[in-house]
């Protein structure tokens, strides 16, 4: 055979082969307009939360948290709302699960933060799930708000007098950010509630369901 | 026959065994920290988000790159007939790859990353590692130009295809011109590639080629060499998509990655039945060199069934985003390349030197703790993370209990690691006393 005894033939058709996968799976993908365009809600980063956006990349937080929600019941349900969690923010029971990652959302993020790995929970939906004050201690001492927890204590985000540092704050402010381009939670309340009354509503007879 | 001055070859392969204790010391670091969050605690530059990116970016490049490099240095003008093309020029890709392995820890320890796995070098280092890659190819290229037979061997199909391959994924994927989910794809693209068609075309060049040579047998099948070589330039580049599953990114995306992944069985398939084929009747009786390509075969072979099957959707569902991937990426680079170069230096070394390995016991010893560690690694790992994605499934179980559950999985892979680095350490001690060829111990009997 021909391309065994020569080597220029055999890079081409190897080029060939490479370009026609990479046109395929990456090329076109890059220019799908639906993959690259913000959703109409998702708005760019502030300032801060940019700087708190450095501050994950720098610390490589990537490497234990995702932050992509994906498209599966188990990943809706378990990164939405519990029935705690609305019983206490809303006075309402009810499990609000969490929308799906979209493209659109995230048009914004350079670099991508989707991640491979979940040493600790998906991120993709956390902005609002607990409280700055939360975060402050979670980052201090993880251990304090989530017991068995892996996280290091980031000590050096903190001064001497254990007050978070600007670069803490900034990064708390882009936690608090992700996953709210959509009011999913308020929504989702809202639903529960309308559902919740209209079932309370109807007329229940006994035997006949 | 040609004299060969080997000296590139041979210092490759001392500062890679170097890079690799160093960088599996991280990793030792990075097990004992899931048993015990706060070890070494309170210093950024040691936190697990930045020596993360050392360990995985300092074995790839650091060692496993850098052994290979010094391994095609070897066999190349072997292949070839003639002598490397400058021995100047490969001691000054050396030198400078020296400076980008160093260069890399430095600017990750104080958490200079662009962020994406695998992609974490600063802009400047890529500039670097693109240009030691352009001398690395310019060197072997000209060697192969000038070779005294015409045909070619598998193993230098293997090489040309890594060093065209390499570089087209190296420069496209750094190019800083990506946002959100396509820069996730393009990370995925290279990602999956840099085992697929930069470490596997590589490690069979290096199979390819030192299986024979250990055996004494002669190649089992020159057409599976060829089916393996074509599927594997054809079929790799598809896969990428297959790492973001049930993610943002479109639906006919996923499912072709996951027809290419189940395609990959083919090359794979091919090679392990050449290299089995070729170790036939030489597995009794096998030294520590065929052991090492033995092994290497057999978890090749086992992270390639494992590859195309967690690529499917209902076993990735569960594995996706736990332990088991990790397990699964440790046996490609680990169980299967890194054991194709520790095979390949211990044959190539003493050949080299003209001398024999300082203890053929030691290198016996560092077969058995890397494998035996090896396999504590991966199954605790494997039944961890599909006990873990199983928790997952059930929204109910606390994300906290799932992540206490591991803990004796972990305890055992922490054990695992300390076996492996002690291996090494063996490794190193073997490859400087052999260097330094001053006292060798008798060659035990037994193993010659």
């Amino acid at each position: 055979m021909k391309l065994e005894t020569n080597a220029i033939l055999l890079l081409v058709v190897v080029a060939v082969f490479m370009f026609l996968g990479s046109y395929f799976t990456m090329v076109v993908p890059l220019m799908d307009a639906r993959l690259n365009a913000p959703s109409k809600d998702a708005r760019p980063y502030t300032e801060l939360e940019m700087k708190g956006r450095h501050v994950y990349q720098k610390e490589g937080c990537v490497y234990c948290h995702t932050q992509q929600v994906r498209n599966l019941l188990e990943e809706t349900q378990r990164y939405g709302m519990g029935e705690e969690e609305t019983f206490k923010r809303f006075g309402i029971r009810a499990l609000i699960q969490a929308p799906p990652s979209q493209p659109g959302e995230f048009a914004y993020d350079q670099p991508h933060f989707l991640g491979t790995r979940r040493v600790g929970p998906d991120l993709a939906r956390v902005g609002g799930k607990y409280d700055n004050t939360w975060h402050i201690n979670h980052l201090r001492d993880p251990r304090s708000t989530s017991p068995g927890s892996l996280m290091p204590a980031y000590s050096w985000l903190f001064d001497k007098a254990s007050q978070p540092t600007p670069d803490a704050i900034a990064l708390v402010a882009y936690i608090q950010k992700l996953g709210t381009n959509y009011k999913w939670r308020e929504e989702g309340v809202e639903q529960a509630r309308k559902l919740q009354g209209i079932s309370a509503a109807l007329p229940f007879k006994e035997g006949k369901q | 026959m040609e004299q060969h001055e080997d000296k590139s070859a041979r210092w490759f392969m001392y500062t890679s065994v170097l890079f690799f204790l160093v960088t599996i010391l991280i990793g030792l670091i990075m097990s004992i920290r899931f048993i015990a969050p706060e070890f070494l605690g309170g210093i950024a530059s040691l936190s697990h988000g930045r020596i993360r990116a050392i360990h995985t970016n300092g074995v790839l490049f650091g060692w496993l790159l850098a052994a290979d490099m010094g391994l095609c240095y070897y066999l190349v003008p072997r292949l070839a007939g003639v002598r490397l093309f400058s021995e100047k020029l490969g001691m000054a890709t050396l030198g400078l790859w020296v400076v980008i392995i160093l260069g890399a820890v430095v600017t990750l320890g104080i958490g200079d990353t662009q962020g994406k796995e695998y992609l974490e070098l600063d802009m400047a280092l890529d500039i670097l590692v693109t240009i030691a890659w352009v001398m690395f190819a310019i060197n072997i290229f000209a060697t192969i130009a000038r070779r005294k037979y015409e045909n070619m061997y598998a193993s230098l199909w293997y090489v040309m295809g890594t060093i065209l391959w390499t570089a087209i994924l190296w420069i496209v994927a750094n190019l800083p011109v990506y946002a959100g989910v396509n820069d996730a794809n393009v990370n995925w693209w290279f990602g999956h590639n840099a085992v697929g068609l930069i470490f596997t075309p590589v490690g069979l060049a290096i199979a390819y080629y030192f299986i024979p040579k250990a055996t004494g047998n002669p190649l089992y099948s020159h057409k599976l060499s060829l089916i393996g070589f074509w599927t594997i330039a054809f079929l790799y580049i598809w896969n990428g998509a297959h790492h973001i599953l049930f993610g943002p990114i479109p639906t006919w995306l996923q499912t072709v990655a996951i027809l290419f992944s189940i395609s990959l069985l083919i090359p794979v398939w091919t090679a392990v039945t050449n290299f089995y084929g070729t170790m036939r009747g030489k597995w009794a009786q096998a030294n520590t060199v065929v052991k090492f390509f033995l092994a290497g075969t057999t978890f090749y072979l086992l992270t390639c069934f494992q590859g195309p099957m967690h690529s499917l959707r209902t076993v990735n569902q569960i594995v996706s985003k736990t332990d088991w991937i990790v397990g699964h990426a440790h046996m490609a680079v680990f169980g299967a390349f890194s054991f194709f170069a520790m095979g390949g230096i211990y044959f190539s070394l003493p050949r080299m030197l003209k001398r024999p390995v300082f203890s053929e016991k030691l290198a016996e010893w560092h077969f058995w703790l890397s494998f035996v560690g090896f396999l504590g690694f991966a199954i605790s790992l494997w039944i961890g993370g599909f006990v873990q994605g199983l928790q997952w499934m059930d929204y109910r179980i606390s994300f906290l209990d799932t992540v206490k559950a591991m803990f004796p999985y972990y305890l055992v892979r922490m054990f695992s690691a300390i076996l492996m680095v002690a291996a090494q350490l063996m490794f190193a001690y073997n490859v400087l006393r052999t260097a330094r060829g001053n006292g060798h111990a008798p060659a035990a009997p037994a193993v010659a």
